[in-house]
């Protein structure tokens, strides 16, 4: 009795081991770790699907509204298969785009630089409207005691207070505002603490500065903006204190081998698709709304110039 | 101070009970050590001596607390009581739990497979039988230090530049230093195991391989099954914090949650992820005691110089001897006093053959025998169709890590820029952060179930603390202590102290209850008060063992500093992330270098310190 049980136990193991192997595929529906990207190899011939992504610089719930949205409006105007595939930070964007695992990417100005520099012949296809001249905001809290400022020159009022950038790769979270605080004379040591936070996406700012968590931090101008319509940013807690001036920033980029996988011509049909967006059709009309603009436009690598050059100059891009 | 109240009697008879038994007090030579094991009184107390550091730690507290995030705190703590059950993110989190559940199981499993094959090609006894020499071994026991010395977020950072975004990255990520870790262990084993059988076979005229496998196979295999138990609750861990810095699962989404403040998402997530840790926990616990395996705070010794198992230990005798089960015993074999093979008594008061043969009410009644041999084949049955299916709902290619992408080449590396980093201070900060988070971790534990003794109401709570500090990821609790704390060296070493402190709690709360009672309960009887009898009665037969697993802690939190990077001023750690995401290959590369001698060292002094404080007296 014992024996043949013991030999059933074994043949139903082995079968078991067996079964997997014998199901027809993969196992549809079972938890995926990350988009499949790599199904969709360039090498595959049957059907290329355009993969696109962002840097999450927002909410994650406001980025699967908004890009599920151009995904289908990039589907219906190319008749290409569009997948979103999100990604964790803007350092995974940028190396995400590198190893080919995403086609087209909504990059910030200095992640577009990073990724144009890692990717030879990466194109830069279109930019909002907003994106010519973007600014960022610096933000305080009530109760820090700071007021507003009128030039450069008064972000020395932010020495010794706790002060929270958004993500390390952010251009208008990080980038040029620490280029206008070396302008205004402080170093990134003077902040309590000895060094800045960074709280990795400009909502996060937005909560924490109105918290008194930090005392001041600096978001972008769009995002602030929409906070206070929301109603997320309480005016009662959390004010601008200073506006940059302007500088390039946000801007879609393809992969430089789009043509030679979906046709050729394609890259212009897509930046085409892109700039064509109005406010007059709905379902564009949303995604504008949630992107913060009103149209797009076609932009060029060379708008990206000033980007590098501060890039450099901090140490971000080498 | 403790041992004022202790009533006089009492005290000399321990103070007897020691100086006249196994504790004399360091080297009677006093040529191999400076330093003297504490002797009578004090020698449970070293155990809570760590927690010293409180004392600088809490007067820097009330300069370093902001008060601004309170708010969010309470409505933190709020939401655990209210998660969110809405079905979408229900879903989601089931989801991600999956993931990191997979990640987990399948880096687990590599991870062990090649620690097995890697434990057996550095072997000094399995090259000895085979070809006669022993330096093959010692190369590659070399060569296995680099691997391991490497934390596993950064194989996870570093395999995403080279191969980019695919499911087999964060398993590899795991089962890389977990492979190269098991080996160390299992090598060390094997090596460690009395070889005489496997002489007399081959004198005999068996061939290599089924001697060894005869001769070494059977004494190895409890020793393997605990330790790859142990690294499975690791595993779970390991794997969601990979999910923290994107790697997939539910720690991106806990991370992502946080960062967007939505405590009741986060809380969904964290019960989920609780339910299944303690189960994986509770379940390996069963199958531990079921299968009779060495018992856990002897694991401490993953990377000790020469760790063996000691004969006797896994027939599951006293506790004192199970903690030691894994702990080092180079200086044991080497002893100058052989005839007491095992420095630890189980409990300076109880007889030695009181010692409690734990299992001995349990011999092995005739229809179990064998029991234990199905049992092993069964779950290795039940896992491996599991595995399978696992890697193909993941989308797992495990071909896929072979296609590397070329790095980008961004100009010549500038040496200049990497010299120029403030590397003294860097290592610094790293050093001191290590030094307080481990003192935290080890002083809190003891002190804090001495604390709560006297109430027994209070102990699940403690357990319930500990459970979510284990769960919890430090970059996590970084992240939260930061709506308290200004950001900073103590800020990041409490969250990586309170992370360990959980690890530890739960080790010595084990240990301790393993540990036989009557030591404790004649303490009681003879009036002394609950605090003092579990420091005395339990706890210094416990304190050797567990500092010397203390020390090993200490060079994992090393290893660990990395991920606390984030809190900023956080020294090797924070100038990674950045050089990271200024893909700085120079820095880099230089940064992981710094990072591995650190390790490289640290696990050496590590090492050092656990010889000292097990070896024979």
């Amino acid at each position: 009795m014992a024996i043949r049980e013991r030999w059933a136990a074994v043949l139903a193991g082995l079968s078991l081991v067996l079964l997997p192997a014998a199901l027809p595929g993969g196992t549809p529906g079972g938890p995926s770790l990350l988009p499949p990207a790599q199904a969709e190899q360039p090498q595959g011939q049957a059907k290329p699907v355009l993969r696109i992504g962002a840097i999450p610089d927002q909410k994650p719930e406001k980025l699967n509204r908004l890009y599920p949205l151009v995904a289908a409006e990039l589907e219906r105007q190319l008749g290409v298969q569009v997948t979103y595939v999100p990604v964790v930070d803007y350092t995974a964007a940028v190396t995400a785009f590198r190893t080919g695992d995403l086609d087209l990417v909504w990059f910030g100005g200095l992640t577009g630089v990073q990724a144009r520099l890692q990717k030879p012949g990466a194109q830069v296809l279109a930019q909002r409207d907003i994106d010519v001249a973007f600014h960022s905001i610096f933000i305080a809290n009530t109760g820090s005691g700071l007021k507003q400022i009128r030039d450069v020159k008064g972000l020395t009022e932010l020495k010794g207070k706790r002060f929270t950038f958004g993500s390390e790769s952010s251009t208008s979270g990080r980038l040029m505002p620490q280029y206008f605080l070396a302008k205004g004379g402080v170093k990134l040591a003077d902040f309590a603490g000895g060094a800045p936070g960074f709280s990795g996406s400009h909502d996060t700012t937005i909560a924490l500065v109105q918290s008194g968590a930090y005392d001041a931090g600096v978001v972008n101008e769009q995002v602030w903006r929409t906070s206070l319509r929301d109603g997320r940013a309480n005016r009662a807690k959390v004010f601008a204190i200073w506006r940059t001036p302007g500088y390039p920033d946000y801007h879609w980029i393809g992969q430089p081998n789009l043509d030679q996988r979906f046709g050729k011509g394609f890259s212009r049909k897509l930046q085409g698709a892109i700039i064509s967006w109005r406010t007059t059709n709905p379902q564009q009309k949303q995604i504008l709304t949630l992107f913060g603009a009103q149209q797009f436009s076609k932009s060029t690598a060379a708008n990206y110039k000033q980007i590098e050059l501060v890039g450099r100059q901090i140490g971000k891009i080498r | 101070m403790i041992g004022l109240g202790l009533p006089a009697v009492i005290r000399s008879k321990l103070r007897n009970a020691w100086t006249g038994r196994v504790w004399t007090g360091g080297n009677p030579n006093g040529t191999k050590t400076g330093l003297n094991w504490p002797t009578g009184i004090a020698a449970p107390l070293a155990m809570v001596a760590p927690a010293l550091v409180l004392i600088p730690v809490l007067g820097l507290l009330p300069g370093l607390v902001h008060g601004g995030g309170f708010d969010l705190l309470a409505e933190f703590i709020q939401a655990a009581f209210s998660p969110s059950l809405d079905p979408l993110v229900l879903g989601s989190a089931l989801k991600g739990l999956g993931t990191t559940v997979g990640i987990a199981l399948l880096g687990w499993a590599a991870s062990v497979l090649l620690g097995l094959v890697l434990a057996l090609a550095s072997s000094r006894q399995v090259w000895t039988s085979c070809c006669g020499h022993v330096w093959p071994a010692n190369l590659l026991r070399r060569l296995l230090a680099l691997p391991r010395s490497i934390h596993e977020l950064l194989w996870g950072l570093l395999l995403l530049q080279v191969v980019g975004l695919q499911p087999a990255v964060a398993i590899a990520a795991i089962a890389i230093p977990y492979g190269a870790l098991v080996a160390r262990v299992l090598g060390d084993q094997l090596d460690g195991l009395p070889s005489g059988a496997l002489a007399a076979l081959r004198c005999s005229g068996v061939p290599a391989p089924q001697a060894l496998l005869t001769a070494l196979g059977p004494p190895l295999l409890p020793g393997l099954l605990s330790y790859g138990g142990y690294r499975l609750e690791c595993a779970l861990r390991s794997a969601t914090l990979l999910g923290v810095f994107g790697l997939g699962g539910l720690g991106t989404e806990l991370k992502l949650c946080l960062q967007s403040l939505q405590f009741h998402e986060l809380w969904t997530g964290l019960w989920l992820l609780l339910a299944v840790m303690l189960l994986l926990e509770t379940g390996l616990g069963g199958l531990r005691r079921r299968w009779l395996m060495p018992r856990r705070l002897g694991l401490g010794s993953p990377s000790s110089g020469s760790p063996r198992l000691e004969p006797g230990a896994a027939q599951g005798s006293g506790s004192g001897r199970a903690l030691a089960a894994w702990a080092p015993a180079g200086p044991g074999l080497a002893s100058p006093n052989p005839a007491r093979p095992w420095p630890l008594p189980s409990s300076p008061l109880a007889p030695e053959s009181g010692a409690g043969h734990r299992d001995q009410g349990r011999a092995p009644r005739p229809d179990s025998l064998g029991r234990r041999g199905r049992e092993m084949v069964l779950a290795l049955v039940v896992i491996m169709p599991l595995l399978v299916w696992l890697a193909r709902a993941m989308g797992v290619h495990p071909l896929g890590l072979l296609h590397w992408q070329p790095l980008p080449n961004l100009g010549a590396a500038s040496w200049a820029s990497v010299l120029a980093l403030p590397w003294p201070q860097l290592v610094g900060t790293t050093l001191l952060l290590t030094l307080v988070a481990a003192a935290l971790a080890v002083g809190l534990a003891p002190l804090l179930l001495l604390v709560i003794a006297p109430w027994p109401w209070a102990r699940p709570l403690l357990q319930l603390a500990w459970a979510l500090a284990r769960l919890w990821p430090p970059p996590l609790s970084a992240l939260l202590l930061l709506l308290l704390l200004k950001p900073g060296l103590v800020t990041a070493a409490l969250a990586l102290g309170f992370h360990n402190l959980g690890v530890l709690g739960r080790l010595l709360l084990e240990a301790s209850d393993d540990c036989p009672a009557p030591a404790e309960l004649a303490l009681k009887g003879a009036g002394v008060g609950p605090r003092l009898a579990l420091l005395y009665g339990r706890y210094s037969g416990l304190a050797r063992s567990y500092l010397a697993y203390g020390a090993y802690r200490a060079d994992v939190i090393l290893r660990e500093s990395v991920v606390v990077g984030l809190v900023g001023a956080a020294g090797l750690g924070t100038q990674l992330l950045e050089s990271l995401s200024s893909f700085a290959w120079d820095q880099l590369l230089a940064l992981l270098v710094v990072y591995a001698l650190l390790t490289l060292v640290g696990e050496d002094l590590s090492d050092r310190a656990r010889h000292w404080l097990l070896a024979p007296t």
